[in-house]
Formats: structure tokens, C-alpha cells, sequence
């Protein structure tokens, strides 16, 4: 990867970043820059910023840098890096609350991944779990159209093997009050904190 | 032995072969699989990355109805046995999490008080019923098949409870329990690309590519993740044009090939819904 200078002014750097994201800022702030965990990352090939360069830039207090970039979405919570890093800083919680904070201020939109996420979550509410078909429509209405005919060969194999069905409502749980009670409160929660 | 058993989502669709070949080869070993009624989805890893007290209480809710049924929960799943999993860890290393979450599943009349223990299946199989038990219950050796074990990532992370989180060995013992032979192979515990494989497919693909290039002197590759078999078994057409080679690689559940020692039939395990045909390590069995 080619090396980012960075021209550091005050205003690029928000102080209470790492607080924000890392579940246990002090330990982050321990990052020896080892890079164990790129190193054990089987996506940071094709990350904007490897995991070792992104927790200098959380570090650092980089906020707009680190949340528009696709590091975090490419994590696929292997949790290699967080097995074996000599500080113990939880890099794939700290991914994952990245995922969160990027979603929620709205810098997240552009990435399939997040998009995915958001639609998986909604056909969970809907029915409790995962229908196939609904999640897939979802995602890709949501994102690229385009990119849904590279999996129409296989949809078609998988629907004639009677891996999915077309029935969402066939997945539904009996008591769907009780998921839509969970996701309510976890909502008023997640707003007071 | 009797469990309480989540399929998971994966497992009532595009993994069917694996919850059918579970029942079947749990029932063979003398145990029971008594699925949970009314399991929920676990959040896989998409719920976490929207909502942080959601990807706790979704696995709970399912913990919290096992806790009422009194037995130990187990789920083929690697991504189910790693949210549940969690929720126990998770209450352990954070108690003020108890009071959130019971205030999360009071809203659905629940309550979860982190006594439920959470088993994989591979587990359950290899420690519980023991690789002694399966060797004994072998109809057919599959000797000289040689099957690469791959574990995924999940299943062997959350904690030092069992394995170890890089060379495990409990699906290598099983294996060999039924006759055939483990290839020795470093990616055990690679990622098999997991929802990139949807939503970044150049990534994904590379990430199988490397799983499956690495396979290439077995048979077969046993694993025991829906995810990981989609990912392997599905995408191969496009992994052979990364690769610049034909890979036609048959993936199996761990507890198909188990069946297949057993004596059950193709049927019984639902071998035809594998994309890959297994056919072809089947055909190395009868060479032999």
C-alpha cells in the first residue's frame, strides 16, 4: 500500500474517538504497532487501512478518516487478530463498534456490507429468523441490483435443490411478539446510553 | 444423552443436508437431539454491527427458553454456538450486563440466568458420545479416503474451553475414528470469507480460493459450518477461474460423512443437495 501523509491540524483530531470506540481505550492506547494483527487478517489485502494502521488513526483521534473507510467492513469476525495480540486489545469488538458508529452517522450507506447488515435485521424483526429470499431482495434493492445476476445461477440451483423457499412467511416464529418486545427495548436502551 | 437443539436458520434451508445428517447420526450414537421450541435467529454476525445490546439478547431469548428446558443446548452452527456462547462469556466478564439484559427479556416475559451450558455438535460428538462410541458404530471404514478437517474460524475462538484457537484436533480424531485419513493442513481455522462472500464476492472468492487450493490432495473437505460449506461447495465455477485451475472439490458435513461410515444411505444424508457432487469421493471409496 502506498504511503498517506497526513498534514495534522487540531481540527482533524477528535480526542474522545478512542474512548468512543474501543471497548477498553487503555489497552488500544498499549498498540505496539506489531501489525500480529494484519498479519493474521485474511482481508486486510483489500482494506483501505490495514488493522495495525487503524488503530494508530483511532489512536490518533482520526474520526472521519477511520469511518469512511472500508477496513471495517471487510472484517468478518474471524477474531485471528484478537486470538493473538500480544497487548489483548479486542480488535474485532472495536471493528464491529466501528460497523455501528459508521452506520449510525450515516457514512456507512455506500458499503454492501452494511447494507446486508441492515437488511438482515430487518428480516430477523419480521419474522424472527432468516428467510433466504426476502434477505437476499432486501440486500440487493438496498445496494447494487446489478450484482444480484452473478447469484441468480446459483439461486435457481438452490431453489431447484429445495435449499430455499419462496413461503417467507413459512420461517416466521410463533411468538413474534416476543422479538418484536425484544427489538423495541433494545432500541429505547441503545438510545439512552 | 438428551440436548436441547437450535438448528440455526442456515440449517432449515440452504445447510437441510446437515440438520437431517445430524438427527440421523446423533440418533445412531444413542443420543437425542430435542430441537427448542421456538428458537429465534442468533444475529449470525450482521446484528451485532447494528445493535450492540440486540446481539446479546437475541442469542439470550433462545438461552433464556433452554434454561426453562433444562438440558445443555447444542447447535451445528458455528456462528449460533459462537452468539450464545458469547452471552455466557459476555455476563462472566461484564455483570452489569445482567441487568440490561434482563431488562431486554422481561420485555418478552423472559429471564436468563446464565445457566444454560452451549455445546457445537463437533463437540457434543467427539467428547460426549466419544470417538470410541463412533468407531464402534462404523459399518463401512472409509479407509484410505483422505479428507482435509476444516474447522472454520468461529467454532474454535471464543474460548480456551476447549481446542485451542489455531491447530484444533477434535475433527482430525473423528476422522480417523471412521477410518479415513486427515490430511495435514494449516488452514483449519481460516476464514472461509463468511457474508463477503455476498457483499464483496472478489474478496470472498479469494478467501475460498486459498481454502480450496490448499485442499487439493484430498478427497474431500469435511467441515462442520453451513456458512463454510456454502462458501466452499458453491462458488467453486468462480473460484476455478481465480485460480486458473478446475477445482471440483466435494465439501462435506461432518456428520455426512459420519452417516456414510455408518451405513446410512445418500438419501438419509442428503448428499444430493451438495452442489459439488459427492459422488466422485464416493467413487474413491469403492476403488478401495
Amino acid at each position: 500500500m502506498a504511503e498517506k501523509v497526513f498534514n495534522l491540524t487540531r481540527d482533524m483530531l477528535d480526542p474522545t474517538f478512542a474512548d468512543l470506540v474501543a471497548p477498553d481505550r487503555e489497552k488500544l492506547l498499549t498498540c505496539i504497532q506489531c501489525g500480529t494483527c494484519t498479519a493474521s487478517c485474511p482481508t486486510a489485502h483489500a482494506m483501505d487501512y490495514t488493522p495495525r494502521q487503524l488503530w494508530r488513526l483511532i489512536q490518533l483521534g482520526l474520526k472521519e478518516e477511520v469511518l469512511s473507510c472500508n477496513s471495517f467492513w471487510l472484517c468478518t469476525a474471524c477474531y485471528s487478530c484478537t486470538s493473538r495480540c500480544p497487548r489483548g486489545i479486542a480488535c474485532t469488538k472495536t471493528m464491529f463498534t466501528l460497523k455501528r458508529m459508521a452506520l449510525s452517522t450515516g457514512v456507512a450507506k455506500r458499503h454492501a456490507t452494511a447494507h446486508f447488515y441492515e437488511a438482515f435485521t430487518e428480516t430477523v424483526r419480521r419474522h424472527g429468523r432468516i428467510h433466504d429470499v426476502e434477505l437476499m431482495t432486501i440486500f440487493f434493492n438496498k445496494s447494487k441490483r446489478l450484482q444480484a445476476i452473478s447469484y441468480t445461477r446459483l439461486g435457481l440451483t438452490l431453489w431447484r435443490k429445495g435449499k430455499v423457499s419462496l413461503d417467507a412467511a413459512g420461517v416466521n416464529i410463533k411468538r413474534l411478539d416476543q422479538m418484536e418486545a425484544i427489538f423495541r427495548k433494545a432500541e429505547e436502551l441503545e438510545r439512552k446510553r | 444423552m438428551k440436548y436441547s437443539y437450535m438448528p440455526g436458520c442456515s440449517l432449515l434451508s440452504t445447510a437441510r443436508g446437515y440438520d437431517t445428517s445430524a438427527r440421523a447420526v446423533v440418533r445412531e450414537l444413542g443420543s437425542e437431539l430435542i430441537e427448542l421450541d421456538d428458537w429465534n435467529c442468533c444475529g449470525a454476525n450482521a446484528i451485532e454491527s447494528v445493535s450492540y445490546l440486540l446481539s446479546l439478547a437475541l442469542p439470550a431469548r433462545n438461552l433464556a427458553l433452554a434454561e426453562q428446558a433444562n438440558r445443555e443446548l447444542v447447535t451445528g452452527c458455528s456462528s449460533c454456538f459462537f452468539n450464545l456462547f458469547k452471552i455466557n462469556h459476555c455476563l462472566r466478564q461484564e455483570p452489569a450486563l445482567q441487568g440490561k439484559l434482563d431488562e431486554i427479556l422481561a420485555a418478552a416475559g423472559l429471564r436468563y440466568s446464565a445457566t444454560c451450558r452451549v455445546r457445537h455438535l463437533m463437540d457434543v460428538i467427539a467428547n460426549d458420545i466419544g470417538v470410541k462410541a463412533v468407531t464402534n458404530r462404523v459399518e463401512r471404514k472409509l479407509t484410505g479416503l483422505k479428507v482435509v478437517p476444516y474447522y472454520g474460524c468461529q467454532i474454535v475462538r471464543p474460548s480456551d474451553e476447549y481446542n485451542g484457537p489455531y491447530l484444533p484436533a477434535a475433527l482430525d480424531k473423528l476422522i480417523v475414528a471412521v477410518g479415513a485419513e486427515p490430511v495435514p493442513y494449516l488452514w483449519k481455522t481460516r476464514c472461509c470469507g463468511g457474508v463477503l462472500m455476498t457483499t464483496e464476492k472478489a474478496v470472498g472468492v479469494n478467501l475460498a480460493a486459498e481454502i480450496l487450493a490448499a485442499a487439493q490432495s484430498a478427497d474431500c473437505i469435511v467441515t462442520v459450518c453451513p456458512t463454510c460449506q456454502m462458501n466452499l461447495d458453491a462458488y467453486q465455477s468462480e473460484i476455478s477461474v481465480e485460480l486458473g485451475v478446475r477445482i471440483r472439490m466435494p465439501v462435506l458435513f461432518l456428520t455426512q460423512l459420519l452417516g456414510l461410515a455408518f451405513g446410512l444411505t445418500e438419501k438419509d444424508l442428503l448428499l444430493d443437495l451438495n452442489i459439488v457432487p459427492v459422488s466422485g469421493a464416493l467413487r474413491q471409496l469403492q476403488k478401495i
